[in-house]
């Protein structure tokens, strides 16, 4: 890649909101991320007994097994959230800064 | 492709087939033995295809770019749900409940990791694999020096699992001796990379991926459907009838006899998939980092939604297949274990669930689906493979970017055949172990080596080749050790009576420890080549954000 180009997407007066929103964005869906799956791993690993209850009288459905189906799905709707986020906020943006450098 | 590769192709499974038949023994199925055919006949028509269309190096590794989001999104999900994740999950909640589900969970988990971190920007900044990546700014030799050699360990240890998992289905469905399954399975796998590159194992794979979710709804639905649709009727009749009774409902003993361990493989799952050289090869397929986005929206829908039907699988497979005692190896009075007899082992509880409530035609279907999803697989591994020998060790580091095209595709070609007579061997040697556990391990090694080396040296400016090569060789290093010292290599496989290491999953010191030494080495590279490679961060993050001047994945 040229030199210059790199120059030209620099200045861009776009470019530095890019970058920071979106790596804003993507560090706190890590955030959530991490928060979900270490609160899941850990009191599995050191609370067994909550996760072994079962989910109710009358229920042999443990309260783990339902927090990880609920798990399970969180994970697919962070990311269905920040491809929203991204489509809608960030290549907007992405566009113009391509269309003025190219 | 000049004639005699497509000779070769037509033949080869042909004379397999007559083989095979000649040694069916009781196991054997017509039906299923059909259904097999039919799905090997019908992948080979895909690679004939795709070799008329494999000319160039971009198409032989990365379909030439022309795949697109959704389409990469179910090729990926074709190679996660594979032996490993749908024989290996479904049979790890057969034998011991819950755990299974937490392999599932971090399995699942490493989803977001790669999106949030890695995808789009390893999307603008490859061509072929994340090799590329990482020598974007720093320097080429030793990063892809570092680069192949802990994709060629992650892509063995997977290569195992695949095996082990394709080995014991064939096994069980033709009654052939496990050797010859295991051949068998390595020679389909040599002529699907050989002569259809990228673009046959990922049609392979899409049709596949299809077919297997709706061969997994179906038979998810006939096991709720013996329990009138409650799930919580047939976890309760899998309590009832289960060794482990409501030990099944909870993390059990082997999280809490060593929750250190449990936590351990659960941050290896996390960020093993941020660093697995055939998923992030996937990311080449497509376009543009926007498609890159969209593979793995579709691509972790995919892989939750089945997993949920694992889950259901397993269960399933405890409540009902105590009532079939043919799917067991019986005592002279008919009584048998459900947990060591089932015929084939426990990796295969949903094969035999398919056959309990779907008939032969069911399993005949999901074997020759799970079969065919293996063989892609591991086609998948052997190109991941075969790309880090020849783009990575071969061209940059031998030739030192002198070598031509035709020159790289023969590499490619003399590492799959070497690559694939590899995974027959050690297919072979690791005959017993669970299949998802190997994974896992694949995983650790994954997470500690290539995941730190490659954030890092997208995301932090300090990052420089020091660093980098020493953390990730620790990482590397460290893990492998680990695994060779715990029980599974030093118990199992070399005899030893006492393991040296405590607990078998090195994740949790092997991946902090990487992450310590890239920047411990970086920030005390005070050379010049350091400063320049701080300096050249910029250039790498306008590339990585806007895809301006990214290379690779054009149409030719």
């Amino acid at each position: 890649m040229q030199k210059d180009v790199v120059e030209q997407v620099l200045k861009h007066p776009k470019y530095e909101a890019l970058v920071k929103g979106r790596t804003r964005a993507s560090m706190i869906f890590f955030g959530l991320t991490l928060a979900i799956y270490a609160g899941f791993i850990l009191t599995m690993a050191y609370l067994p007994d909550v996760f072994a209850r079962p989910l109710g009288p009358n229920w042999t459905m443990s309260v783990g097994l339902f927090v990880g189906l609920m798990v399970v799905c969180s994970a697919v709707i962070l990311i269905a959230l920040y491809v929203y986020f991204s489509n809608k906020w960030f290549d907007p943006l992405l566009d113009e800064i391509v269309r003025d450098v190219e | 492709m000049n004639k005699i590769n497509k000779w070769l192709t037509a033949l080869l499974p042909l004379l397999a087939a007559p083989a095979a038949f000649a040694e069916t023994g009781e196991g054997a199925n017509t039906e299923a033995i059909i259904m097999f055919l039919l799905f090997i006949a019908g992948t080979m028509a895909i690679t004939w295809w795709a070799a008329r269309k494999t000319q160039t190096t971009s198409d032989f590794y990365t379909a030439g770019g022309g795949i697109t989001g959704f389409q990469n999104g179910l090729a990926i999900a074709g190679d996660y749900i594979s032996a490993a994740s749908f024989l290996g999950i479904a049979g790890m909640v057969y034998v011991s409940g819950y755990y299974g589900v937490i392999y599932a969970i971090g399995f699942l988990f490493g989803w977001p990791v790669v999106m949030f971190l890695v995808a789009e920007r390893l999307r603008n900044l490859g061509r072929y694999n994340f090799a590329d990546v990482t020598a974007f700014r720093l320097e080429q030799t030793p990063v892809r020096i570092l680069a192949a050699s802990a994709s060629l360990l992650i892509i063995a240890l997977y290569l195992i699992a695949q095996m082990v998992g394709a080995g014991k289905l064939i096994v069980l469905l033709f009654g052939i001796e496990y050797k010859f399954a295991v051949v068998i399975i390595g020679a389909l796998m040599m002529i699907y990379v050989f002569f259809g590159g990228m673009t046959a194992t990922t049609w392979v794979q899409i049709i596949k991926a299809v077919l297997m979710l709706t061969g997994g709804t179906l038979l998810s639905g006939l096991v709720l459907y013996a329990f009138n649709f409650s799930p919580d009727a047939m976890l309760a009749e899998a309590v009832t009838v289960h060794p482990y009774a409501e030990e099944l409902m909870s993390p059990g003993d082997a999280v809490t006899s060593s929750p250190l361990n449990a936590l351990s493989l659960g941050i290896a799952l996390a960020f093993g998939t941020a660093g697995l050289p055939h998923i992030l090869m996937r990311f080449f397929t497509v376009w543009s980092a926007k498609e890159a986005r969209k593979s793995v929206i579709w691509a972790s829908s995919f892989i939750g939604y089945f997993y949920v039907l694992t889950f259901i699988i397993g269960f399933g497979a405890i409540a009902l297949l105590v009532r079939h005692p043919e799917f067991f190896h019986q005592g002279i009075d008919g009584s048998f274990n459900m947990l060591t007899d089932l015929i084939g082992g426990t990796n295969m509880a949903a094969v035999h669930l398919s056959n309990a409530v779907g008939g032969s035609l069911l399993l005949g279907f999901l074997a020759a689906v799970t079969f065919a999803t293996i063989v892609a697989v591991v086609a998948g591994l052997a190109l991941a493979g075969a790309a880090s020998i020849s783009h990575d060790l071969y061209a940059s580091v031998i030739a030192k970017g002198r070598a031509t095209e035709k020159q790289q595709m023969r590499i490619s070609k003399i590492s799959i055949l070497v690559l694939g007579v590899l995974s027959i061997l050690l297919g072979i040697i690791f005959e017993h172990q669970n299949v998802a556990f190997m994974v896992g391990l694949a995983f650790a090694i994954a997470a500690s080596a290539n995941f730190p080396v490659l954030v890092l040296s997208i995301s932090w400016r300090g990052c420089t080749t020091r660093g980098a090569v020493i953390g990730g060789f620790i990482g590397l290093l460290v893990a492998t050790v680990w695994v060779v010292l715990s029980k599974t290599v030093w118990v199992d496989v070399l005899g030893n009576a006492e393991p040296i290491i405590p607990f078998p999953n090195p994740g949790i010191v092997s991946i902090p420890l990487a992450f310590i030494a890239i920047w411990f080495f970086s920030i005390t590279d005070k050379t010049a080549r350091a400063e320049r490679e701080r300096n050249a961060f910029d250039a790498l993050t306008v590339r990585s954000q806007t895809g301006i001047g990214r290379t690779g994945a054009v149409a030719h």
